[in-house]
């Protein structure tokens, strides 16, 4: 018999993995590094910025106000003579809860409905895949701007009676009240994407001829899911749900921005785009910075989402 | 013939239920399989031909129980198979394997070559966990890889070492017999050589039976030891490899044999080419009486009303059609 072609000595090193294998690819992925290094930046200011900024993101400079950026305040101050600088920041932590929060929610539902019908199809694939086109078919903002105008006031009169009756300080806090609306309606607008995903994924890994050779080997269904099916469906998720980050983002400042979205005074990107909006021809400085700011963090997330698509696709070009 | 039948295949029917129509509103059924009645000695090889859609590959697919018989049996150790769930059908796994027609899609991207090939053995408990490296080691020399491939990837592998992987894969399972589902039709030619010597080694080191699927009648002619003839869904001739060139019965054999080409030039400007008329009839709707009928070149009433009988025309002969003369009936 004909003796097997050998190949070049450097593919001989031992892999111990596809997933460092995906790791070595990213790596090498100028751009995709430089959206890690952001989203690095971002998160660990997100984490720990509140601590380390020099001004309190509510404390009031009135002496000050609409000062243009110096070495004291980095990005200026706003027209109440507060840190620009520190209100980004704090405006991240913001950015970054909602994008995570949402994204948990919305893929927590998404895999779940989209793996059952995906997976038992019939009547079930159905009723979840007409959901999902239901949901998708309304205008996100307008969703979004109904829940919140006609929710928030009923929700936050039953917070104040509750306060009242309990007198527990929890119910003082409307901001709750401003995050569990947020969260949950862009929670239900997001969904449905990952839904559709993962059923597409299931779907099709399914009937791939692998799943057929692992029957052959007379492997159980809980193996064949655990080392044929979960592995092979991941992939694509997790560059979706980077991506979707990076979209949750944008939604939270949209909403921000259009006043249903995180109220003042906590400070979100997008409602600090909007105040920057209405004085940008007298101080730019207001718009520029959590404008820049949410635009690398966007890129940051589409770029590490391209990079993770080609480094998880194992047939992807070099 | 001599031997003991490893497995008995009587009337074995498979239908698929398929929608049609924009919105899937008809229900119709593919007679995939019909009626088919065989038997696979053990260390033989009996190779099925036929064109594409003829059921062959749904033959060893359902021998399997990977597609759950319509109807009829497939006896293994006295038992009927065909019927066993897959917690039954487990244990029996280990004996009955196969080999895929495209290596590529059926090895798991995300698994090494090593832990493909290293499952099974797990799985059926065929070795302890320190034995497995060399047990690894041991089938991918078998199947002529380096056994520093266990670290690669599907995808790091040409299309020859995939097939060499699959095939070591369905050794693991130390297995009496395996389905060979088109094996070698998507590797190029040399490659091909060196899968089939491959396989004929392996047989005759571990005693293997093989029911092999091919399309192509010069590797058939080379490997078989029987050659069974597939037409829509029924078997048309079954005989042995020397029966079955030298003397084809069936009008479809031996049309069948006359599109292969003949090697020597001289040969081949003689050699008469019976074309066949018309495409392969829809094995939704199949015809009635004789599938072959509709194309057949010496047909007759009777071909079209009544099915042919599967009968033994000389010892190990066996042929389904109205204008075979003679013949014992099986």
């Amino acid at each position: 018999m004909a003796t097997i072609p050998m190949t070049p000595a450097e593919l001989d090193e031992p892999k111990t993995s596809l997933w460092r294998d995906a790791w070595y690819r990213l790596v090498r992925n100028k751009l995709a590094i430089f959206g890690l290094f952001v989203i690095i930046v971002l998160a660990f200011a997100a984490a720990f910025g509140p601590y380390l900024t020099p001004y309190d993101f509510l404390s009031q400079d009135l002496d000050a106000r609409n000062a243009a950026p110096s070495w004291a305040h980095l990005f200026g101050t706003d027209d109440l003579g507060r840190d620009v600088f520190s209100r980004v920041i704090y405006g991240t932590r913001t950015a970054f809860v909602v994008a995570i929060v949402v994204t948990a929610i919305a893929v927590t539902i998404g895999v779940a409905l989209g793996a059952m019908a995906g997976f038992f199809g019939g009547w079930l694939d159905r009723i979840i895949m007409w959901l999902t086109d239901v949901t998708m078919s309304v205008p996100n903002l307008l969703l979004v701007v109904v829940i919140n105008a006609s929710l928030k006031a009923p929700l936050a009169a039953w917070m104040e009676a509750q306060y009242m009756a309990t007198l527990n300080p929890f119910f003082r806090e409307t901001i709750w009240v401003d995050f569990i609306l947020v969260f949950g309606s862009m929670a239900l607008i997001s969904w449905p994407p990952y839904a559709r995903l993962v059923r597409a994924q299931v779907l099709s890994i399914r009937s791939r001829p692998y799943i057929t050779a692992a029957r052959a080997l007379g492997l159980t269904t809980r193996i064949i899911l655990m080392r044929y099916v979960v592995p092979n469906a991941v992939g694509p998720l997790i560059v979706s749900v980077s991506a979707g980050l990076g979209t949750a983002m944008v939604l939270e400042s949209a909403f921000s921005f259009l006043g249903v979205g995180v109220n003042p005074p906590t400070p979100s990107w997008g409602n600090m785009i909007s105040d920057g909006l209405r004085v940008w021809q007298h101080y730019p400085h207001l718009l520029a910075a959590p404008a820049a700011v949410l635009g690398l963090a966007t890129v940051g997330f589409s770029f590490l989402g391209d990079g993770l698509n080609d480094a998880l696709n194992p047939r992807g070009s070099k | 013939m001599q031997g003991e039948p490893l497995l008995k295949i009587e009337n074995l029917v498979k239908h698929f239920n398929v929608r049609l129509g924009a919105f899937g509103e008809r229900g119709a059924t593919v007679h995939a399989l019909d009626d088919v009645n065989f038997e696979i000695i053990e260390g033989e090889t009996l190779s099925l031909v036929g064109e594409s859609g003829c059921g062959k590959s749904t033959t060893g697919f359902t021998i399997l129980n990977l597609h759950q018989a319509t109807s009829g049996k497939v006896i293994y150790k006295g038992e009927n198979i065909a019927t066993f769930d897959d917690k039954a059908m487990r244990p029996l796994r280990r004996d009955l394997q196969i080999v895929f027609q495209d290596p590529y899609s059926t090895l798991n991207p995300r698994m090494t070559i090593g832990e493909a090939v290293g499952e099974p053995i797990l799985f059926h408990k065929l070795c302890t966990k320190a034995e497995l490296p060399d047990r690894i080691n041991r089938l991918l020399t078998d199947v002529g890889l380096p056994p520093r491939f266990a670290g690669r990837y599907p995808h790091e592998l040409s299309g020859g070492q995939r097939q060499r992987v699959a095939i070591a894969r369905a050794l693991a399972c130390e297995p009496k017999f395996i389905v060979c589902d088109e094996a070698i039709s998507a590797l190029d030619v040399s490659i091909q050589a060196q899968i089939i010597n491959l396989l004929l080694d392996l047989q005759e080191k571990y005693g293997l039976t093989y029911l092999f699927i091919a399309h192509d009648l010069a590797v058939v002619r080379h490997i078989s030891d029987r050659v069974g003839v597939m037409y829509l869904g029924r078997l048309a001739e079954l005989a042995t490899r020397e029966q079955l060139f030298a003397n084809p019965l069936h009008p479809y054999t031996q049309a069948l044999l006359s599109a292969v080409p003949e090697a020597d030039p001289v040969l081949e400007k003689t050699r008469q080419r019976q074309v066949l008329q018309g495409d392969v009839p829809s094995p939704l709707n199949p015809p009635t009486g004789c599938r072959f009928h509709t194309r057949c070149p010496i047909a007759q009433e009777v071909c079209a009303q009544t099915i042919p009988e599967w009968r033994q025309i000389e010892p190990g002969h066996m042929v389904a059609c109205h204008m075979v003369p003679g013949g014992l009936h099986a």
